[in-house]
């Protein structure tokens, strides 16, 4: 079976962000990338299966160059091999253009895939939207948040959790599918050195020229979304008033100002 | 322009339509709040119509949407549809939000929300933005702003879709207010038979059990007691149950809290857990990480209780309680059952 997993090579949180003031979208050249946190999640569950029904495992991703350091990472943890989608004219996309590279990425590179696997949403855009839309680019039905799945056939029995509903639900699809995998549903196992060591045999650059993509169609240009400014978030200033002392002291106060609030109420008290 | 995008004349597109989602047989909060803000947009575009689409639901819901807001409902009807599945309930949504045209369609971003949105948009050759915090109208241009916190939380992006129709975004549960219900309100309820080829199929489901505080959840709650790693072990939650009941509230934690498996994942406030706009938020043993912090901003009043005068939290709060919690808490519960007897 043919298992793909697309990853974000997403810019890590302890890095200094920067925004392109002219686009308003998140520079991601030239910073080191590491693949989304909860792709992982995703990598493994790939990986499973294919240890279960054979086959291999293909992780896509579209990002800058700087992109191949996240899929080697993959490559180490298992991944048979990785495929980074990187073009000057792929940059600033939103999830419309992203999803578009991506889908014609895996139907000239992975035609025959039986089941595409993406992360529950990326650390840092956390829309949630290119499983669906790959989905939809693919014309293939798609389930969110599944922590565990088998093949019977050419049908995928997945099972899911929602967590605002705290309802699990099982699913039968038709294959070929896509899925996202629940976040923390999976553990990740670990990098193997050795492995990761050699990833450059393993990894493939693909750039426009390979998918003859329209270039109005991807990237800034081919974005239905823009972002078109930026303003900082108003927050309430705070009074940062210190209460210190004795905690008896300390309580009371506290207590008073609780009172204040207005949200001692005698009703509730009584449970 | 890009190729694969339809033509299409914009002024054929009027409205603002809602995806109203059912929680079995009750319309969940998150659509009416949005066919609150709908009507809003509406009357700043010149009194245009509100709409709402809802799927396998009888008249009586459909009417609901009507006292809280839309001037039409269109039902879709079909046995196949009675219960959800993404990819059949994504096309037969898109296929009357095609044939009715509004300008803007706007989503609920609950779990099945968000399953949902983006393959509709894909369907319809448009954009949408996730999870909008704020949502406005240019009259001249029509153009909504899809305004959603960025990256780091401490910038807001305004977002258009400027070329396509209709315009599209999520907004999370109590984001906007829910409208009064007006029972005199009038509206048209329309019919509409949607074929599906079925791809996905339903095949069991379960309510699970969770370990969790008998306690309401974080985002409907007007006061959150929120526990960090601060609090050293899982029996620390109890005291802070204790006092969030005391004030008729719920109690929320840490990304590190959760980590330790003291609450579930529910209860996580911050960048990838809740956004939450209390009344009154108390942070216990909570440190403040620009991710936690990000999820609370919105909060009316702040206190952060902790023994560090330093901690990222103590700077953002509008009461910094300086101490150990394990004495300060105990003597707060003394000191407001003493008033409430
Ligand atoms: C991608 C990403 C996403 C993240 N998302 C989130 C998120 O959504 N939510 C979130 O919360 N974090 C998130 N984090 C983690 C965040 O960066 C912090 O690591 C986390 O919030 C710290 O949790 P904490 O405050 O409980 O623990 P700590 O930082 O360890 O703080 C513990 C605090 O407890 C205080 N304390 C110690 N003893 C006591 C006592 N007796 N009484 C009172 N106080 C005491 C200490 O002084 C300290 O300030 C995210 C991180 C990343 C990288």
């Amino acid at each position: 079976m043919k298992f793909v997993v697309l990853t974000k090579a997403a810019v890590p949180l302890s890095s200094a962000i920067r925004i392109d003031p002219k686009t308003g979208t998140l520079v991601r050249e030239g910073v080191p990338l590491t693949a989304n946190v909860w792709d992982r999640d995703a990598v493994e569950f790939a990986l499973e299966m294919r240890d279960r029904y054979g086959g291999e495992v293909v992780a896509i991703s579209m990002a800058p160059p700087t992109g191949i350091l996240a899929l080697e990472s993959l490559i180490g943890m298992g991944v048979d091999r990785a495929i980074l989608a990187s073009d000057r004219a792929f940059a600033g996309a939103d999830t419309w253009a992203t999803a578009h590279v991506l889908a014609k990425t895996i139907e000239k590179y992975v035609p025959d895939f039986d089941l595409v696997v993406t992360g529950e949403e990326t650390i840092d855009s956390t829309t949630a939207h290119i499983g669906a839309q790959t989905a939809s680019w693919l014309g293939v039905p798609y389930l969110y948040y599944v922590y565990n799945a088998e093949v019977r056939g050419r049908t995928l029995i997945a099972k899911r959790f929602l967590e605002d509903e705290g309802v699990d639900e099982v699913y039968e699809l038709k294959m070929p599918a896509v899925i996202s995998v629940l976040r923390s549903s999976q553990i990740p196992r670990e990098v193997k050195l050795s492995r990761k060591l050699t990833a450059r045999e393993h990894l493939q650059i693909v750039d426009n020229s390979k998918l003859g993509l329209d270039q109005d169609c991807v990237g800034l240009r081919g974005s239905p979304t823009m972002v078109v400014g930026m303003s900082p978030a108003a927050y309430p200033p705070r009074k940062r008033i210190v209460i210190s002392g004795a905690p008896g002291e300390v309580a009371k106060k506290v207590a008073e100002v609780l009172r204040e609030l207005g949200v001692v109420c005698a009703v509730s008290g009584l449970q | 322009m890009c190729s694969l995008w339809p033509p299409i004349d914009k002024s054929l597109y009027n409205g603002v339509w809602v995806y109203l989602e059912r929680d079995g047989h009750k319309l969940k909060d998150v659509g009416l709040e949005l066919l609150g803000k709908a009507r809003e947009l509406a009357a700043k575009l010149g009194g245009v119509e509100v709409g709402a689409v809802l799927v396998a639901a009888g008249r009586e819901l459909a009417q609901e949407a009507i006292y809280h807001g839309a001037d039409r409902v269109v039902l879709i009807e079909n046995p196949e549809l009675e219960t959800y599945t993404p990819v059949e309930y994504a096309k037969a949504i898109a296929t009357v939000v095609q044939k009715y045209k509004p300008e803007i369609f706007l989503i609920g971003a609950t779990k099945r929300g968000r399953e949902l949105a983006a393959y509709i948009a894909n369907s319809l050759t448009t954009g949408i933005t996730a999870d909008c915090t704020a949502l406005d109208v240019e009259p001249q241009t029509r153009d909504l702003h899809q305004i959603r916190p960025t990256f780091g939380g401490t910038q807001l992006a305004i977002i258009k879709t400027p070329h396509r129709r209709p315009q599209m975004a999520s907004v999370r549960p109590g984001v906007f207010p829910k409208p009064p219900r007006d029972v005199g309100r009038v509206g048209e309820i329309v019919v509409e038979r949607v074929e599906v080829e079925r791809k996905t199929r339903l095949l069991a489901r379960e309510r699970r059990v969770e370990i969790d505080v008998d306690l309401p959840p974080v985002e409907s709650s007007e006061v959150v007691v929120a526990g960090g790693r601060g609090l050293g072990s899982g029996e620390g939650f109890k005291l802070l149950a204790e006092l969030a009941k005391l004030l008729g509230g719920t109690v929320g934690a840490s990304l590190m809290a959760v980590r330790a498996g003291w609450v579930p994942h529910s209860r996580q406030i911050g960048q990838t857990g809740k956004t939450i706009r209390p009344k009154v938020y108390i942070a216990v043993g909570v440190s403040g990480a620009i991710q936690h912090i990000m999820g609370v901003m919105e909060s009316k009043t702040i206190i952060a209780i902790n023994p560090d005068p330093n901690a990222p939290i103590m700077k953002n709060a509008d009461y910094a309680v300086v101490g150990d919690y394990k004495e300060i808490i105990p003597a707060l519960l003394e000191e407001l059952r003493k008033y409430l007897s």
